[in-house]
């Protein structure tokens, strides 16, 4: 398996002196392309910390991030800026979005960073707001929508530029079970049928286990690391498939 | 970004926040509208001017005064006279500076130097229609007219080589002398009152010598008519000034001025031997030098009005862009997070730096250009209606280009400081921001 993400001693320490707070200590972790990895804890553990890290959204305090095996503290601005804006897809936790812009503005933004031409751009975003059943509200602007279209907005800024790995900091948090439901399918669709490495942090128990891999976090320490399959994208969507029905019927008859 | 997305998108917010940028472009707004209206003006003014001098002529025309009295009213012009040691000749004030008879001829026979004659300070007291019973302020003036194109809307001009005393007057007079038009007014006599200086000490209360003279002609508006004096030939001339010298021995009469006609491309040379013999002269163009001085010395001081409006402009740029910067950390943090590089995050920034003052230039433009218009309508049809052709207000393309290309410049100076913040910003940071 190619190794797509390393990590290696990863420290992170916010503040100085009497405000140290050690958010991870020592983290050693390898994602493999093609994965699912569903990265748990309770809050305030450093899910979202580290998330950022394998992003690189932000810098380790200490230890090295790798990125198909290269350092990536060594890549320059330009290709540490392509690499986000080409490969990697991002779901923040708190939505992030440019409220007084219509939700096709806030879906095309990574195109638009990527110098695409207007009518790609449109085309490849209204076709992510359709995936997302979003397409009636494209004109709207982002503040008039509900907390739960604010997330599928997000998702199909997301998934618009077409990434090789989406990191997703509850990408369901925000959604009622059947909608939640049809975001998880997406993401969980993209893996399978792309090969889309997805990173998603989640508290949802049942999320995570739809994951080929599930990293728990507490005190800003792995306390475990358990792979389901090493070949998780293909059997995988096999028990996402049988995993997801049991979902669907568990919601159903809450 | 594109470059036109990123000119688009950054227009896009700055009319997100409409007050603020509305403000900030009527500041913009304020300087460049100071600047490209006052050099409008200007532009209109050195038309008007070029295209005065152009058509009085008078090339070869020159005023001769001793330096002493030139240099004395040029340092009163420079901000007051100054203690100098007293010298004989030159006498003890500017009407002490006179020129000797000696000299006369001398610069009389200087090479190039056509005809020169002594220029009378004539004070007249009052002109009527003869018979008439009302009588107007007046002044008269004689110099050598025939170099220069006098627009004459009747009659013809005065004959310096007649001895029959004649006048030329201009339109402004037909209706107090009761004419009813130019052409009524050829071959009127008119009377002109002066002072006797001598018989004056004796006989204060009657001593007024009246000449008659012929009005020969009537001047079109113009400039040669702008200071309202009416222009008289040498003979009429010669008899005012000599009855008004009355009882004034000739040899204590004094030469204050003279006038000359002279070869106009010989100009320099001319000031050059003038100066050698203590005299300096002013020309027609000298004159006009100095009225455009004065104009542009205004222009200057409302450019520097419109530079002052412009600084404050700037600092309104600065304070709109941080504020932007700041209400919009979360979204650069986004842009960063979705790979948007420091410099595009500059550019972007700096382009509405750059837009808030395209767009206060360009207001700034299209507001002078209307008040312009009007102005120069208004002038038409009031002070400037005897002139079609001349317009009050100019408007140069190239002008008005480079104005806004300067201030668009400031902008883009101004704006480099927030921009710089808002790309030094650190993702995460950004995004935490609340
Ligand atoms: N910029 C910061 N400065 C100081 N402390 C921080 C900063 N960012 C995060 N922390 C702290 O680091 C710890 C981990 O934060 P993180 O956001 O990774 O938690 P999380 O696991 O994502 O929690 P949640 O599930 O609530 O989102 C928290 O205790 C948080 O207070
Ligand atoms: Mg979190």
């Amino acid at each position: 398996m190619e190794k797509i993400i390393e990590a290696k001693n990863l420290t992170k320490i916010y503040g100085k002196k009497s405000n140290k707070f050690t958010a991870l200590k020592d983290i050693d972790l390898s994602i493999y392309k093609g994965e699912s990895v569903a990265i748990v804890g309770k809050s305030g553990s450093g899910k979202s910390t580290l998330m950022h890290l394998l992003a690189l959204l932000d810098k380790p305090t200490k230890g090295t991030v790798y990125i198909d095996g290269n350092d990536a503290s060594k890549l320059k601005n330009r290709d540490l800026n392509k690499l986000r804006n080409e490969r990697f897809g991002f779901v923040f936790q708190q939505f992030f979005m440019n409220s007084n812009d219509t939700v096709l503005e806030n879906v095309l933004l990574p195109l638009k960073i990527a110098k695409k031409g207007r009518k790609e751009r449109n085309r490849l975003a209204k076709d992510a707001l359709k995936v997302v059943d979003l397409e009636a509200k494209e004109e709207n602007k982002a503040i008039n929508l509900s907390g739960g279209q604010k997330q599928r907005v997000c998702i199909a800024r997301a998934v618009v530029n077409d990434p090789q790995i989406i990191f997703a900091d509850e990408p369901t948090g925000n959604l009622d079970s059947a909608t939640g439901d049809k975001i998880t399918d997406l993401l969980f669709d993209l893996n399978k049928n792309k090969g889309v490495t997805l990173i998603i942090v989640t508290h949802d128990e049942d999320l995570a286990k739809l994951c080929g891999r599930i990293i728990r976090v507490s005190d800003g320490q792995i306390i475990s690391d358990q792979t389901v399959r090493k070949d998780s994208h293909q059997k995988a969507s096999e028990r996402l498939e049988k995993e997801a029905a049991r979902v669907k019927k568990a919601n159903r008859e809450k | 970004m594109k470059l036109f997305d990123t000119i688009k998108t950054a227009n896009h917010n700055l009319f997100k926040s409409k007050t603020r940028t509305f403000l900030t472009i009527l500041a913009v707004f304020i300087g460049s509208f100071t600047i490209i209206m006052s050099n409008a003006v200007n532009a209109g003014v050195n038309d008007f001017i070029d295209k005065q001098v152009a058509s009085i002529g008078g090339d070869g025309f020159i005023e001769v005064m001793p330096a002493t009295a030139y240099n004395q009213v040029a340092d009163m012009m420079q901000g007051g006279a100054k203690v100098k040691e007293y010298d004989e000749k030159s006498g003890g004030s500017i009407l002490g500076a006179n020129i000797s008879n000696a000299d006369f001829e001398k610069l009389k026979s200087v090479d190039g130097v056509k005809n020169l004659e002594v220029f009378h300070m004539l004070s007249t007291e009052w002109m009527r229609l003869q018979g008439a019973e009302k009588k107007y302020n007046v002044n008269v003036e004689y110099f050598p007219i025939s170099g220069f194109n006098v627009d004459l809307s009747a009659g013809r001009m005065p004959d310096d080589n007649s001895p029959a005393r004649e006048i030329i007057i201009n339109e402004d007079w037909l209706e107090p002398l009761g004419l009813k038009n130019a052409d009524d007014a050829i071959g009127q006599t008119v009377e002109i009152a002066i002072k006797q200086t001598a018989k004056c000490y004796i006989q204060p209360e009657n001593c007024l010598a009246i000449v008659s003279g012929t009005i020969v002609g009537v001047q079109a508006p113009g400039v040669l008519t702008m200071d309202g004096d009416l222009h008289v030939n040498k003979a009429y001339d010669n008899e005012l000034y000599e009855l008004s010298m009355e009882g004034i021995p000739e040899a204590s009469r004094e030469i204050y001025f003279v006038i000359g006609d002279v070869e106009p491309d010989k100009i320099e040379e001319i000031r050059k031997a003038y100066r050698e013999l203590g005299y300096e002269f002013i020309t027609i163009d000298d004159t006009v030098g100095m009225i455009r001085t004065f104009f542009d010395a205004i222009l200057i001081v409302f450019n520097i009005f419109g530079g002052i409006a412009l600084l404050a402009a700037a600092i309104g740029i600065i304070n709109t862009l941080f504020m932007s910067v700041q209400e919009r950390t979360r979204e650069i943090g986004l842009m960063k997070a979705m790979g948007m590089g420091k410099g595009s995050i500059f550019f972007s920034f700096s382009t509405e730096a750059i837009l808030l003052g395209f767009w206060g230039s360009v207001f700034g433009i299209i507001i002078s250009m209307v008040i312009g218009t009007i102005a120069n309508n208004v002038a038409h049809n009031t002070f400037l209606a005897d002139f079609p052709t001349f317009q009050l207000v100019i408007f140069n393309p190239l002008n008005m280009t480079v104005i806004t290309a300067i201030i668009m410049l400031i902008a883009f100076i101004a704006g480099t400081a927030p921009a710089r913040r808002a790309a030094k910003k650190d993702p995460i940071d950004a995004l935490r921001y609340e």
